[in-house]
């Protein structure tokens, strides 16, 4: 047999070679940029101090030089943890389907129902746009209101991405106040909107539709598979995010810079006992990304603000949103959609205060 | 085969139409497409999660926006 010396031809080439490729493309890459963003991650903050200071000129004692290192300090870091963030989540979320977890919940009333569907909403994602498929999808397929309505309150408000943005940034103590916390609310507002039985106030339509429900089937998919689907998440997130990002860091480089610390300490601190309603009242008609606001939780949180109004205007913004509660017009009667608001903004409040009494 | 695309118009739905339309252009046989964007008529297929696909009624794709590469393999499969 003639050996053919083109060591590209692939069936003629090195077997070597081609495994080395396969192993990179597969995921083998990962070796190589996890460490790179380590080192990356580190020198991110000398490197925006250099910046402002030798590139712009400004004193970083100055508000403004404080403010512009800040920022650019913070925005490269806050794209970088997103985006290893999203990868990581989106990974661990191609091994939950929302069909999993309707088949789970389907079968548990009580109590007990709530706080699975909490749980459960902290690991899938959430589109607005989903909102009301899942729910029809839910109730129709059997499974209780208040239970699917803690697992709506739970999924936007602990938000997967800003839980490990929080841990990445003012590490697990903070991230595990945050998931608790909302865990709490989402239970506790999806367990007692089931008690008031409000399943009257449910759109008409919603259960008279024909319904046929799709099983939930195993999701059998190679690792390289999931890899990519998470790559295809920091896409589709990061690039839907953004705008939110740099406005969320500019208004927290503003705070970092301009705002006085006794301003904070007054309107964001525990002196005032208005402090915190008024937070969740300023924050649950504005409407960001999560990862918008985490950049406003650091300013604030730096500035002094106390933890429990932070914590709860931090929530009222995510786990509220006006879109939302518009799309959810179509399938709950007003009354029932001021319950929902009105029970998630009491949680938030007493949260609010519960943070700040033991902190 | 007739395709389906259930969305409600956020950007993830229109990308997988998009893609659709380019998977079956690349084809060159003719697959109608049709565009579900009703929430009623979603939620009656049992869809949680949207953008979505299905194939001469059944689903194949749900909560993410697919390639046109893989809608092409999904139409010759």
């Amino acid at each position: 047999m003639v050996m053919d010396p083109r060591p590209s031809d692939p069936k003629q080439g090195q077997p070597a070679q081609t495994l080395a490729y396969g192993f990179w493309r597969q995921g083998g890459w990962l070796l190589l940029i996890l460490p790179s963003w380590l080192l990356v991650y580190r020198f991110l903050e000398p490197f925006a101090n250099v910046l402002t200071t030798r590139l712009f000129g400004l004193d970083l004692k100055t508000r403004l030089g404080s403010a512009a290192a800040f920022f650019l300090f913070d925005a490269p870091k806050v794209v970088m943890l997103l985006a290893l963030v999203v990868l990581g989540v989106t990974f661990m979320q191609t091994f939950i389907t929302p069909e999993h977890t309707r088949e789970v919940l389907a079968k548990r009333a009580g109590a007990w129902g709530n706080l699975l569907a909490s749980l459960f909403g902290i690991f899938t994602p959430f589109c607005s746009c989903s909102a009301i498929p899942l729910f029809i999808g839910f109730v129709r397929a059997g499974v209780p209101l208040g239970v699917t309505f803690s697992y709506l309150i739970a999924a936007p408000m602990v938000n997967e991405v800003a839980l490990f943005m929080l841990l990445g940034m003012f590490g697990w103590k903070i991230a595990a106040i945050y998931a608790g916390t909302g865990v709490a609310i989402a239970f506790l507002a999806g367990w007692i909107i089931g008690l008031l039985k409000m399943e009257r106030h449910l759109e008409p339509w919603v259960m008279e539709t024909t319904f046929k429900a799709q099983p939930a089937t195993e999701q059998r998919m190679r690792f390289s598979e999931r890899l990519d689907a998470g790559l295809q998440g920091v896409r589709d997130i990061v690039g839907k995010v953004w705008p939110y990002l740099l406005v969320g860091i500019g208004v927290g480089a503003f705070i970092h810079g301009f705002v006085p610390a006794e301003f904070m300490a007054r309107f964001m601190g525990k002196a005032t006992w208005w402090s915190v309603p008024l937070a969740v009242l300023i924050g649950v008609p504005l409407y960001s990304n999560a990862a918008g606001v985490i950049p406003i939780v650091q300013a604030l949180l730096g500035k002094g603000a106390a933890l429990g109004t932070t914590l709860a205007f931090m929530m009222a913004v995510i786990g509220l949103s006006l879109p939302e509660t518009i799309i959810l017009r179509k399938v709950l009667k007003p009354r029932l959609i001021a319950v929902f608001i009105g029970v998630v903004a009491l949680g938030i409040v007493l949260v609010g205060y519960l943070f700040n009494f033991i902190m | 085969m007739l395709i389906e695309i259930f969305g409600t118009g956020c950007a993830k739905c229109k990308a997988l139409e998009k893609n659709a339309h380019q998977a079956v252009a690349e084809t060159g046989m003719d697959h109608p497409i049709q565009k579900v964007s009703d929430y009623a008529s979603i939620a009656s297929r049992g869809i949680l999660t949207t953008p979505a696909l299905a194939l001469d009624g059944q689903v194949k794709i749900q909560g993410r926006v697919a390639s046109s590469d893989e809608i092409q393999s999904l139409l010759k499969g």
